[in-house]
């Protein structure tokens, strides 16, 4: 009877000693936590972080399915940031301290971004940006901060030397936010150098009406024969409508440039027959470039939320892929560990293959993807989608010469 | 000249529909001597019940207007009688604080279901008529015009029911007095649901007009909604005439402050600078507002 006790007090023994080992087990196999930040309620641009959020959860499903990453599911927190920069740093210290994230990544908002890099910075945790554009977010340089999307250094320098060869007179409008004024102010000072005259528009957001702005400029002699939208989202979709009520723009005498905002299907249903003859900026690749990985995204998307991707969802995908990627090359999901790897992966998405230089001049460079693709394209007829417009930059990829309607 | 005409027009045009917007804020607080919180996200729903009667219904755009106005009073109906009526008895001991939660409230919970309902994506229904009216030197869009001139109908009309009426006279004993109304027989509580009611039809009916002009999404009632609360304020709390002139007011000071603000890259993003410019002035002239009685509240 003593011998049977003392069995079963080592036995007890023995599963308690195995006791940590069976807890360490259980915790290898829990989910690597991730946290995506971007607007998904008002004031934020919703429309855009609903796209965004979409794109991230295709990836997480496709990389679970697989098997996850070292052996272990994704688990991503959604935080939305209603294009706020309170409401940005407040949810990255929570993704950090209470879901206890190994990444951040995502937002649309370069203001909610600038707040929610100061937390990433003071954690250490990385910081890989989607679609936030204003040069000050990677000009801090942050060893915790990388971005897919481009500088506005990087697109408007380009874009403006292109406007300058094709326009002589151009009047900016750009929203009162961080990349708004960022990108005007990079487009203002190469036509400033081109010695191209311009005017600078102010917007607020929230503002729906832009009819008298909009005389204003009509009234100017010479009146500007190119517009530049310097806005994200839907706010455009009232400036195309309202400019082209007026008269104005689209028309031969005077060109409308927009942003991705534009890309949606919607500008149709919004903006009707106004729409035909924009120009957009848009940061992708042309449909004949698009590799298998982008070819399968955009199917499998439209498969699930029965709409086609703009290049804003393919960044967002890509940035999961980045982050997932450098999880793989850290061998671990040690937020410092990825920090690092980082810096060294060379990872191939729907969009571009993508890496971060640590390259400290110019200061926006350091951990910028400047590889962008990026094009100007025109929608040429109704319901048209944007990978089937027309493009007019880059020349390599051009498939006409031409701006409609002609002068 | 042309260019000051131009920009009169517009100004004129946004005013009245400002106008029409304000006109149910200013009515439900005559009333109730409630600020309807909510009074935005009811214009944004009843923007969506037009469009989606001319959609899914395969409506004329004007049949839409209409429906949206009688969906709303609907909801307006069932929305005070189930959340704003515990107000009015001794239930409840903060009234005003009570009244700000609920309508509050009502913003988010429609603002949010908006979000998952009709989703994040722009919509717009069909123009109420295409093209533009061109007048020498004045450019018009058509939905712009059709729209001002069915706002002024509705203001009329709602002008001649509250004057005309035997309604529309309870209504304003109410708004002057419950207790006297109710002495000479009228009921406060029937007159606060109708007020309530016609107060939602009207933000629904402004959010109709503007949809075509505009576009629908669900916060597309937040910036309205302010603007509302500085028309009734310059108006002068309750008056339902000074809520109209205010609206206008507003309209034409945006539209030519934007169109003659020396500094052209910062005027169009002071536009609601100039209304609040215009408020603090009223307030400092009049300070009831440009119609306003004093000492509203509920008795």
């Amino acid at each position: 009877m003593k011998r049977m006790f003392e069995g079963c007090l080592g036995a007890a023994a023995l599963a308690l000693a195995a006791l940590p080992f069976a807890a360490g087990s259980a915790q290898a196999e829990d989910p690597i936590a991730l946290g995506w930040v971007g607007p998904l309620s008002p004031p934020g641009n919703y429309s855009g972080g609903q796209e965004m959020q979409w794109a991230v959860q295709l990836g997480v499903d496709e990389v679970n399915k697989a098997g996850g990453v070292l052996g272990r599911q994704i688990n991503v927190t959604y935080e939305d940031t209603k294009g706020q920069p309170a409401e940005g740093s407040a949810a990255a210290v929570r993704l950090i301290t209470k879901d206890n994230v190994a990444a951040i990544f995502g937002e649309f908002h370069s203001s909610v971004a600038l707040a929610e890099i100061e937390e990433a910075h003071k954690y250490g945790v990385a910081w890989v940006g989607t679609d936030v554009w204003s040069d000050a977010i990677t000009a801090k340089q942050y060893p915790e901060v990388y971005r897919l999307a481009p500088a506005n250094s990087l697109v408007y320098v380009k874009a403006a030397d292109w406007s300058a060869e094709h326009f002589k007179n151009i009047a900016i409008i750009a929203e009162n936010t961080d990349f708004g004024q960022g990108g005007a102010k990079v487009i203002a000072d190469e036509l400033e150098a081109k010695k191209v005259p311009h005017t600078l528009v102010t917007i607020d957001l929230a503002q729906q009406d832009f009819t008298p702005a909009l005389l204003r400029l009509m009234s100017q002699n010479p009146k500007p024969d190119a517009i530049q939208m310097v806005v994200a989202g839907q706010a455009q979709y009232q400036l195309v409508k309202q400019a082209c009520q007026l008269g104005f723009a689209p028309t031969a005498a005077t060109a409308l440039i927009g942003s991705s905002g534009l890309l949606q299907k919607e500008v149709w249903e919004v903006d009707g027959k106004c729409a035909q003859n924009l120009l957009i900026v848009n940061v992708a690749q042309p449909k004949s470039q698009w590799n298998d990985k982008a070819k399968a995204f955009a199917a499998a998307f439209t498969e699930r939320y029965k709409r086609a991707p703009t290049g804003v969802a393919m960044e967002a995908y890509d940035t999961f892929g980045v982050v997932v990627d450098a999880i793989k090359t850290a061998g671990s999901a040690d937020r410092g560990a990825i920090v690092k790897a980082l810096e060294k992966i060379k990872y191939e998405g729907t969009n571009a293959t993508y890496s971060f230089p640590t390259t400290k001049t110019p200061d926006w460079a350091y951990h910028q993807f400047v590889d962008v693709p990026f094009t100007i394209i025109q929608y040429t007829e109704m319901n048209q989608a944007p990978e089937n417009a027309a493009i007019v930059y880059p020349q390599k990829w051009a498939t006409t010469d031409k701006i409609l309607p002609e002068k | 000249m042309s260019y000051f005409l131009l920009l009169a027009v517009n100004g004129l045009v946004i005013g009245l529909i400002y106008a029409l917007t304000a006109a149910g804020l200013t009515l439900v607080f005559s009333v109730l001597k409630v600020v309807n919180f909510g009074h935005g996200a009811l214009y944004m729903l009843g923007g969506y019940a037009s469009y989606y009667i001319i959609t899914a219904l395969h409506m004329p755009p004007l049949v839409g207007v209409a429906g949206a106005m009688v969906a709303l009073f609907v909801f307006g109906v069932i929305f005070e009688r189930l959340v704003i009526a515990p107000m009015y008895t001794d239930k409840v001991e903060r009234k005003d604080e009570y009244a700000i939660i609920v309508t509050f409230g009502l913003t988010i919970l429609l603002t949010n279901l908006g979000l998952v309902v009709f989703g994040p994506f722009a919509k717009s229904p069909p123009p109420f008529m295409s093209g533009v009216l061109i007048l020498g030197p004045l450019i018009l869009p058509y939905d712009r015009l059709i729209a001002a001139v069915l706002a002024i109908v509705l203001l009329v009309g709602l002008t001649l029911f509250l004057k005309r009426t035997a309604l529309g006279q309870a209504l304003d004993a109410v708004s002057q007095s419950r207790e006297s109304a109710a002495v000479i027989g009228i009921d406060p509580r029937r007159m606060y649901t109708v007020a309530f009611g016609l107060g939602s039809a009207l933000a629904g009916g402004a959010g109709a007009l503007i949809a075509p002009i505009f576009a629908l999404s669900p916060s597309m009632g937040d910036l309205p909604a302010v603007q509302a609360f500085i028309i009734i304020v310059l108006g002068g709390m309750g008056s339902v005439g000074g809520s109209i002139a205010g609206g206008i007011l507003l309209g034409l000071v945006q539209s030519l402050g934007v169109g003659y603000l020396p500094d052209p890259n910062r005027a169009l993003a002071y536009t609601q600078a100039f209304g609040a410019l215009l408020l603090v002035v009223t307030l400092l002239v009049r300070p009831t507002g440009l119609f306003g009685r004093s000492h509203l509240r509920l008795e």
